[in-house]
């Protein structure tokens, strides 16, 4: 049986863009702001995820029967960024939904 | 210090995205209903994910580097993991719409203390208004 964990990382991404096609349609993946949005997120998601997985002071282990054994930088498993990109990806197009369906809230005001 | 290290990485996550909200003008703490709506149904799938990944054995969490509150069969410090990393990314998106305006502002700024310096009565700050939300 192939790893679990590598499959479900390919799929969820895939899974999240089928929403935004076939159901969302928010058009936010033909923006660039969603892309830089991505792009720096995933960066700052390099040293979270860094200091989850470390070796010598590991919070989240993994089944290395369920990953492809890929792991980078350090000790992360490629596949946490499928999982980081699906989740990402799924609120931003949430949020996206959600403009002006919910009442503006004090959102003409400037902080 | 070792159970609370999950919860700090998280806290510092909070901390360092923070400003975007505070300085730079993004609004996402401060459209909650907006929030909520948007956010329940990611941590609902990704909580799911988790407890089935939990349950076949793919990943599961240090006891020495989690605080042991469990909820709904998760460490709370990964149901709150769902809440700050959306977040984060939010709180991105925001500001990364708000360029354009915060780049306006920061020319008005220099223009007005210019204006200031010659003896000009500075002209009225111009209301920035909800056009953030265009894309």
């Amino acid at each position: 049986m192939a790893a679990e964990y590598t499959i479900a990382a390919v799929a969820a991404p895939v899974a999240v863009v089928g929403l935004e096609l076939a159901v969302l349609r928010t058009g936010l993946l033909r923006t660039v702001r969603y892309w830089v949005t991505v792009a720096i997120s995933l960066a700052f998601m390099v040293p979270v995820d860094g200091w989850l997985t470390r070796p010598d002071a590991t919070v989240v282990h993994y089944a290395e029967e369920q990953i492809s054994g890929l792991r980078a930088p350090w000790h992360i498993p490629v596949e946490d960024y499928g999982f980081g990109l699906a989740l990402i990806t799924l609120t931003l197009l949430l949020w996206q939904r959600q403009r002006g369906r919910t009442p503006a809230e004090g959102e003409a005001r400037d902080g | 210090m070792d159970p609370l290290r999950y919860l700090l990485i998280l806290a510092a996550c909070v901390a360092v995205t923070l400003p975007l909200e505070l300085v730079l003008g993004a609004r996402v703490y401060r459209q909650p209903r907006r929030l909520l709506l948007a956010l329940a149904p990611v941590v609902a799938v990704f909580a799911l994910w988790d407890l089935i990944a939990v349950a076949r054995g793919h990943w599961w969490f240090s006891e020495r580097y989690t605080t042991g509150v469990i909820l709904a069969g998760l460490p709370w410090e990964e149901w709150l993991f769902f809440l700050v990393v959306p977040l984060c990314a939010l709180l991105t998106f925001e500001v990364l719409g708000r360029g354009p305006q915060l780049l306006r502002r920061a020319r008005e700024a220099r223009s007005t203390h210019r204006r200031a310096t010659d003896g000009e009565p500075a002209q009225p700050q111009l209301p920035a208004t909800g056009s953030s939300r265009g894309r």
